[in-house]
């Protein structure tokens, strides 16, 4: 519990340093003007901004979440927690020496671990989902947070 | 002395007969002829031909048979075909004959008859007649190699059989995916799926009426049931959760698979019409790849229970779950031979992955091909060869398939890069 409120705590510190910067990032000054983002592609890049990283990473031939994992996926349900309207899949992604049917549930396992780690950071477990693409796509060894809507 | 003469001379042979080992038996493959007259006799005959290049063409896939090259001066007259010359066949080396006939029936469909000879006995060691459409002369071919190949080697026969298998085109994100089957010998080739989803290991059912695959088109991986006949497909359970590694048992009447179970993934087993799925392991971790005894009482599958990928034995029913390998790395993805003596494999160490065979008692482990990039062991009805994928450095994978006896590994011709094979059982 002290721990959790430690996390917590940090969370919303981390939340308002980003909050901070926005307006020094909006100013005139930046040449090119950036495409209007909008619906869910303005989501998608407010949430990789916000949670810092949608993509955690395991080491080979694990499942389990360290501290980096975790500390990214605590930013990611923070911002979940703020969208409770919004859907995610969690694509997780085997080794790519195992064998094709270990290597899918490899995947799924990282992809359970980690929507597991959200719901206990307290994103109702109605807003994730997820799937595996073993080793059947590039960049293997991670699982990724995608919004789906 | 005189009595120690003879065993001395047999040992000397069979010494000789060891050092050119594989000593695959020589057949000679005469044109099939005709009774038939006329018109329709010059068309039977050229169907006969036909005929005959096909069973060559067969019979030369094996490690065992070696057909001499079939000579269009070599036709027989129609009753020489239950009389062949065995002295003539003898003296360009053969050991065994193979002919037959192609006779017109007055449906439309034709007669193949199908004679196979012991040359050093002169007798005669099987025949058989088939009955089928004019367009399907070589299925009767491929029955007909079956014959010769059962009467030499005792095994089954693999020719009228069906491949299936996951044909790639393209390139990391690009990548696409395709179910093909085809006949063993490459006819036929057609693709069941269009490229859309990312589709995975193909399984037939044991009459390769039916085929199970997995599919991600519905967003993640599930098993499909597809009809080959009438191409109407299903998912094989009503549910959302993760399921792949599809085997159907020996009898048809089930499926075997691994399902997710949130982080667990365990085998159960299901009715082929999707009813009533039952879990047979419990393990934490991920049991995978369950492959059914040819008698259907046992399951062979790999675990990491124990910390790492290995092979277990356990009752259809999911007990007496017991550890098979004990060879140090990993072992994957087993599958049961036919006539039940082994279980082929992936073995994976720190130099890549091989395909090995051992006994289902954990006995006889052996290793049958060099890698580095081999896995996915699927088995001839035969039981004496193995058909797998092999990927190289470049990315790219291909078919290729090996022969029991120690022969080097030959890459089947199809049109593109390929994976996850699976070889049909013979369909009557």
């Amino acid at each position: 519990m002290m721990r959790r409120t430690a996390f917590m705590l940090a969370l919303m510190l981390g939340a308002t340093a980003a909050d901070a910067q926005l307006p020094f990032l909006r100013k005139r000054s930046a040449q090119p003007q950036q495409p209007v983002l909008q619906g869910i592609d303005a989501l998608r890049a407010d949430f990789a901004a916000q949670a810092g990283s949608t993509t955690v990473y395991f080491g080979a031939g694990n499942t389990f979440l360290g501290a980096p994992a975790k500390a990214a996926l605590g930013l990611q349900a923070a911002w979940l927690r703020k969208h409770p309207e919004v859907v995610v899949r969690i694509e997780g992604y085997g080794d790519g020496l195992d064998t094709r049917d270990h290597a899918l549930a490899v995947g799924a396992r990282r992809a359970e671990e980690a929507r597991a780690y959200l719901v206990l950071m307290g994103v109702p477990p109605a807003q994730l989902s997820t799937t595996s693409w073993g080793r059947e796509r590039p960049g293997l060894g991670r699982a990724v947070t995608i919004l789906v809507r | 002395m005189k009595r120690h003469f003879l065993p001395l001379l047999l040992l000397g042979l069979c010494g000789a007969a060891n050092a050119q080992q594989p000593a695959a038996t020589v057949i000679a493959v005469p044109p099939l002829t005709s009774p038939d007259s006329g018109n329709k006799g010059n068309e039977m005959l050229a169907v006969g031909w036909d005929v005959t290049q096909a069973i060559e063409a067969d019979l030369r896939q094996t490690a065992e048979v070696m057909p001499l090259k079939p000579n269009r001066d070599d036709y027989y007259s129609y009753p020489e075909v239950t009389a062949p010359t065995f002295s003539k066949w003898r003296s360009k080396g053969a050991k065994a004959l193979v002919t037959g006939f192609v006779q017109s029936r007055s449906d439309g469909r034709l007669t193949v008859g199908c004679y196979v000879y012991d040359l050093d006995k002169g007798r005669e060691l099987a025949r058989k007649g088939f009955i089928v459409g004019a367009g399907d002369w070589r299925r009767a071919a491929h029955k007909c190699s079956g014959l010769a190949y059962t009467a030499i080697t005792g095994a089954p026969g693999m020719f009228d059989t069906r491949i299936a298998y996951v044909a790639e085109n393209g390139s990391g994100e690009a990548r696409t995916r395709r179910i093909a089957i085809m006949d063993s010998d490459g006819q036929n080739h057609r693709y069941l799926t269009p490229g859309d989803a990312m589709v995975l290991t193909p399984r037939f059912s044991p009459e390769a009426s039916q085929l199970a695959y997995v599919s991600f088109a519905g967003g993640r991986p599930a098993v499909r049931v597809v009809d080959l006949a009438s191409g109407q497909e299903r998912p094989m359970i009503a549910s959302d959760s993760i399921s792949f590694a599809p085997r159907f048992s020996p009898d048809g009447s089930r499926i075997a698979f691994s399902m997710m179970l949130g982080a667990n993934s365990d085998i159960y087993t299901v009715d082929a019409g999707g009813a009533a799925p039952r879990r047979l392991t419990t393990a934490p971790g991920v049991d995978t790849d369950p492959s059914f005894s040819p008698d259907g009482t046992k399951i062979v599958f790999e675990s990491d229970r124990g910390g790492s990928q290995q092979l277990y034995v356990m009752n259809a029913d999911g007990t007496g779950q017991r550890r098979i390998s004990f060879g140090g790395g990993w072992y994957a993805t087993p599958q049961w031979s036919p006539d039940g003596q082994w279980i082929a494999f992936t073995r994976r160490g720190q130099d890549g992955r091989r395909i090995g065979i051992v006994k289902a008692d954990g006995t006889g482990e052996q290793t049958i091909t060099s890698g580095p990039g081999d896995e996915g062991p699927s088995w001839a009805a035969s039981s004496r060869e193995i058909l797998f994928q092999r990927s190289g450095s470049d990315g790219r994978t291909g078919l290729f398939r090996v022969a029991l006896d120690g022969s080097e590994p030959r890459q089947m011709t199809i049109p593109q890069d390929g994976s996850d094979p699976d070889w049909s059982g013979v369909a009557e």
